[in-house]
């Protein structure tokens, strides 16, 4: 259990880190708006690196704009992404969710 | 369904001539029969329960390119296919649990088993059940 919270807190830190690393980068750079997502959703949001970690390459905008503001909000709870999110201007958010629901990747699947 | 398969059968034989042929009709009823005892078999094994995962009710707004639901409020729907099988997994059970709030997803993550939830996630990951 102590394991689980140390291992925890050490993802915490270095993620906490590359938001503060990133956010200057995503406020400078158009070229890499998903860069500091890439840490766990993979590159272009297609190879999440942790099991409950999900795919975002092409997922609806909308909803990846949703998704986002809840997180921001509180509304929708999860460690990670609430410390993510909380920083975003709903101008981020839409430069993120435009850019990963262009990429190739989830399908409507029936 | 069933009527439509049957339907489109008797289709197929009939053309030949064979069956309904004036030597031959005694056969056909037995014919006939062992197709559609045959038919009758397929289709329940398409449709067992047990076989098939509990994902009739999602293909209502997950089956649907850009659907957005306009009740209890206009939300758009994500796609499924090729998502994580663990992610849409912790995404039922936090529905479940009420961890993650959504009527709709609430009320219809409250009927699922952890079975049902593992066929589900497995067959939009596109992998097998774990």
């Amino acid at each position: 259990m102590n394991r689980a919270i140390a291992s925890f807190l050490s993802i915490m830190f270095a993620l906490s880190a590359t938001v503060h690393a990133q956010g200057a980068d995503l406020q400078e750079s158009a070229q890499r708006p998903d860069a500091a997502c890439a840490a766990c959703h993979g590159a272009n949001g297609n190879q999440p690196v942790m099991p409950e970690t999900p795919r975002l390459a092409g997922q609806e905008y909308a909803y990846l704009v949703d998704a986002l503001t809840q997180y921001r909000s509180g509304a929708r709870q999860n460690p990670l992404m609430s410390a993510m999110a909380k920083s975003l201007t709903d101008a981020q958010i839409h430069a993120l969710a435009r850019y990963f629901a262009a990429q190739r990747g989830l399908t409507v699947k029936y | 369904m069933t009527r439509t398969v049957r339907t489109r059968q008797r289709g197929c034989v009939k053309p030949t001539g064979l069956l309904f042929g004036p030597g031959i009709s005694p056969v056909a009823p037995a014919v006939m029969l062992g197709i559609l005892t045959l038919l009758d078999a397929s289709n329940a094994l398409a449709t067992d329960p047990v076989m098939q995962p509990k994902v009739d009710m999602c293909q209502g707004c997950h089956g649907i390119p850009g659907y957005r639901t306009a009740y209890p409020e206009v939300y758009s729907v994500p796609k499924l296919g090729g998502q994580k099988a663990s992610y849409i997994t912790k995404s039922l059970k936090d529905y479940r649990s009420g961890l993650r709030q959504h009527a709709t997803m609430r009320s219809i993550a409250a009927e699922l088993s952890d079975q049902d939830i593992a066929a589900i996630a497995a067959y939009y990951a596109g992998t097998k059940v774990k």
